[in-house]
């Protein structure tokens, strides 16, 4: 007992002894003044960017810095909507089937050569290579000749022609709605064919040559990545930024002290210090935050029983309590109530599952599983997920379920979840690639993606009818509709417990103005400025 | 042997370790009382970060909403039990190896050694990672792990006693007398070791529980939600500024439980060796 007594008091001792927070940066006053030309964006991150090379580049990060040094012939704003970049106007045929853009001609690579159509084929072409080994290349094999040209059948794809420098016209083999989106992807930007040429497909991510706001300076692997402004850059007065420095090997807590001593422009708010930041004053106004669309899930591998069972899997839905999870990550997202994110165009409410888990007893009796079972769940071992999988763990205790966790690293999860029958459960999340139902329920739930991203094996012909019917929809309202009756058909399924649709969250320094985020891509930084 | 002065000295070293180990042992056995909440279960009813410590909360709450004085309390239970088992494991292997070695000497001995030497040389925090992450979770993995490759100093240590001792007189007229390999091992070498082998046990267990608290905190120790001391630390570490009784608990429960270990170990050097000298 002596022992016990002793921590009591050690711990009462400490409890005392926790630090004040300390404030945050001081920076100029909100005086709404023009945007002041000049400033380095100063940035941290714990690794360097996987690649600067658009045709690779798939992840949150690589996108962040190459859409600060290419542009793509569309993008989308701040509410979703696609908008003209590169392009100035585009025309559609009226059988869907062929696309027309018009160029900016005052547009010049960084290094001063002027860009034309030619560039945007080229770009596309180097993308779908075989050799570039591009996840983006899948987005364009609708464009007609795409196929023979990947097996080598022919010198170009026919599908894409430039009849004159300040033109680009696509010809598709079907019917895309989301061709538009596919081109707002960074797979599609256009990069300069001059460099790639000099210095190599593989050097071409240490040397990356666009047309965006900024252009490299330098890249020292493991410490510091640095854009300059670039002084060819299309948009008059823009970037307002004369750079930006990224420092490397800063861990998110050390980027935080970093930010409070005001040495970074840009930070994420460690989950410790995440509800003393909210209810104070000064650090509120700097917080920014929006949602995104994003589903955080548990997947129920359908292949493996029990969860072959449509009266299980409705129990796992009614067991969790998904409003602990939403305060587990102190708020920053809301409970999740269908398959699709509210932000998401065509996103209804559908019929979902409270915290019932009286009726997810019930739903375990009616299948002969009354006394409970045991299973494994797969997740990343980082620690804020561990706290969710051990919330659900409680959930599940609570029905008679045994819920062992299985934590692993992040790559070694995305690869398990793939092999049938390994998996029984695990957690994980979709971030949408563009703003359409199909991104979540053609991607993640027909049974033609089951060997890609299908990974809970769910099959079901119906909503496969329904998916493949909506798929060259383009009038928006009876696609959705069409969507909307097959989320409703999974959700009474039940192969995902939809957890919490989680938002955006950083802090900036006072001196930061005209950061937005946006809900589909990283924030782009070419209206940023900093006051003096 | 390490000199500590007075003879009642080291008794009061002694009587300090067995004091806290007692402790320790009282909190693992007695938790279901002394606790008030079940360790694994989350008893706020909204989670707005972690709770200071207060009269139903003495330790306050974790980063989960749960009772950090239950969990530490049965958090003793994983110590001990790792601990433990780990040292059992040790001494089983590395007693008889030693016994064996010492007793037969020659070829037996040299190939046993050089399976020790070879053991001894593999990086030992290395090998428990991959091992921990091989083998399927389990509380028994890990103290099994933590056994299977900390029996050497046992082996050694035994067989260096046993070198001695088979050439005193009285296990001369054992064997003289017609006694069997089995018996001269187990009734006149082993008493002769006992000494020794209860010395490295004591601090056997306090390097076991420091080496599940390290596992642990790298996330590789007992599978969650068990309570273990090293994950408690490993988890409340990013919260230290805000909550640092998160840390501080499981830390100085780790720490009073190595010492009173060691405490217990270098008593007994202190005692047995003047006994035996």
């Amino acid at each position: 007992m002596r022992v016990a007594s002793l921590l009591v008091a050690a711990s009462i001792l400490a409890a005392g002894c926790a630090v004040p927070l300390d404030p945050p940066p001081a920076g100029p006053a909100e005086d709404g003044g023009p945007p002041r030309q000049g400033g380095i964006f100063r940035l941290a991150a714990a690794e360097d960017p996987r690649t600067l090379d658009p045709a690779r580049g798939y992840d949150t990060v690589s996108w962040s810095f190459e859409q600060m040094l290419f542009d793509t012939l569309v993008r989308y704003d701040d509410a979703m909507h696609v908008v003209p970049d590169l392009a100035v106007s585009w025309t559609t045929s009226p059988d869907g089937r062929h696309v027309s853009f018009a160029l900016r001609q005052d547009v010049r690579f960084s290094t001063g050569r002027p860009f034309g159509g030619a560039d945007v084929k080229y770009s596309i072409e180097r993308l779908l290579r075989p050799a570039i080994h591009s996840q983006g290349a899948e987005f364009f094999h609708g464009i007609e000749g795409a196929m023979d040209y990947i097996a080598g059948r022919a010198p170009e794809v026919r599908g894409i022609t430039v009849p004159a420098p300040d033109r680009i016209e696509f010809a598709l083999a079907d019917v895309d709605p989301l061709f538009l989106h596919k081109l707002t992807m960074l797979f599609a930007a256009a990069v300069d064919r001059e460099t790639v040429e000099r210095v190599g497909d593989e050097g071409f991510t240490q040397h990356p040559v666009g047309t965006g706001a900024f252009a490299l300076a330098e890249w020292t692997y493991g410490q510091r990545l640095r854009l300059v402004r670039n002084p060819n850059y299309f948009r008059p007065g823009l970037p307002h930024l004369d750079g930006v420095e990224l420092t490397i090997g800063v861990s998110p807590q050390l980027a935080w002290l970093k930010y409070q001593r005001g040495e970074l422009d840009l930070a994420g708010i460690p989950s410790a210090e995440f509800q003393r930041v909210r209810t104070d004053a000064r650090y509120r106004p700097l917080i920014l935050s929006r949602t995104r669309l994003d589903t955080q899930y548990l997947g129920l591998n359908c292949d493996v029983p029990p969860f072959d069972r449509v009266g299980v899997r409705q129990a796992m839905n009614l067991a969790i309590d998904k409003q602990r999870l939403v305060e587990l990550i102190d708020g920053q997202g809301v409970v999740a109530t269908g398959i699709l994110p509210p932000d998401m165009p065509g996103a209804a409410p559908v019929p979902g599952y409270p915290h019932d888990s009286a009726a997810a007893r019930r739903h375990l009796e009616e299948a002969g599983l009354g006394a409970g079972f045991e299973t494994t769940m797969w997740a990343a071992r980082e620690e804020t997920t561990m706290r969710l999988a051990q919330s659900m763990q409680q959930d599940l205790r609570a029905i008679g379920v045994t819920l062992r966790l299985k934590p692993v690293d992040f790559p070694a999860l995305i690869e398990a979840v793939r092999h049938p029958g390994m998996v029984p459960i695990f957690l994980l999340g979709w971030e949408a690639d563009f703003p359409d139902p199909s991104n979540f329920l053609t991607v993640l739930l027909s049974s033609r993606t089951r060997d890609t991203n299908n990974n809970t094996f769910y099959t079901n012909p119906a909503v496969d009818r329904l998916l493949d019917e909506a798929a060259p929809v383009l009038e928006p309202a009876r696609r959705f509709a069409l969507f909307h009756e097959a989320e409703v058909l999974v959700m009474h399924d039940a192969p995902w417990v939809p957890l919490f649709y989680p938002s955006g969250t950083a802090m900036r320094h006072p001196r930061v103005r005209d950061y937005r985020l946006n809900p589909l891509r990283p924030a782009r930084i070419d209206e940023t400025w900093v006051a003096g | 042997m390490i000199g500590l002065g007075s003879m009642r000295r080291s008794r009061r070293l002694l009587t300090a370790g067995l004091v806290l180990v007692a402790g320790l042992a009282v909190l693992a056995i007695a938790a279901p009382w002394l606790t008030g909440y079940d360790p694994d279960t989350i008893v706020v009813t909204t989670y707005r970060g972690p709770l200071r410590p207060d009269a139903s909360h003495p330790l306050g709450t974790d980063t989960l909403g749960r009772d950090v004085w239950s969990r530490l309390a049965y958090g003793a239970r994983t110590s001990l039990f790792v601990g433990g088992v780990a040292m059992a494991v040790s001494l089983a292997i590395g007693m008889t190896t030693g016994l064996v070695a010492g007793y037969f000497g020659g070829a037996v001995d040299g190939s046993l050694m050089w399976i020790v030497d070879l053991v001894l040389t593999m990086p030992s925090l290395l090998l428990l990672i991959v091992l921990a992450t091989v083998l399927p979770p389990s509380i028994l993995t890990i103290p099994l792990v933590i056994g299977a490759i900390g029996w050497t100093t046992f082996a050694r240590t035994v067989r260096g006693e046993v070198l001695t001792l088979r050439e005193r007189d009285y296990v001369l007229a054992a064997r003289a007398l017609g006694a069997t390999h089995g018996r001269l091992m187990l009734r006149h070498l082993l008493p002769g070791v006992l000494p020794g082998v209860l010395v490295l046990s004591a601090l056997g267990m306090s390097g076991a529980i420091v080496v599940d608290a390290g596992l642990s905190y790298l996330g590789l120790g007992v599978p969650l939600p068990t309570p273990s001391w090293g994950r408690m630390v490993s988890d409340a570490q990013t919260y230290i500024a805000v909550a640092p009784w998160l840390v501080v608990a499981p830390g100085a429960a780790i720490a009073l439980a190595v010492i009173g270990f060691n405490l217990i170990g270098y008593g007994l050097i202190d005692v047995l060796g003047r006994r035996q000298g």
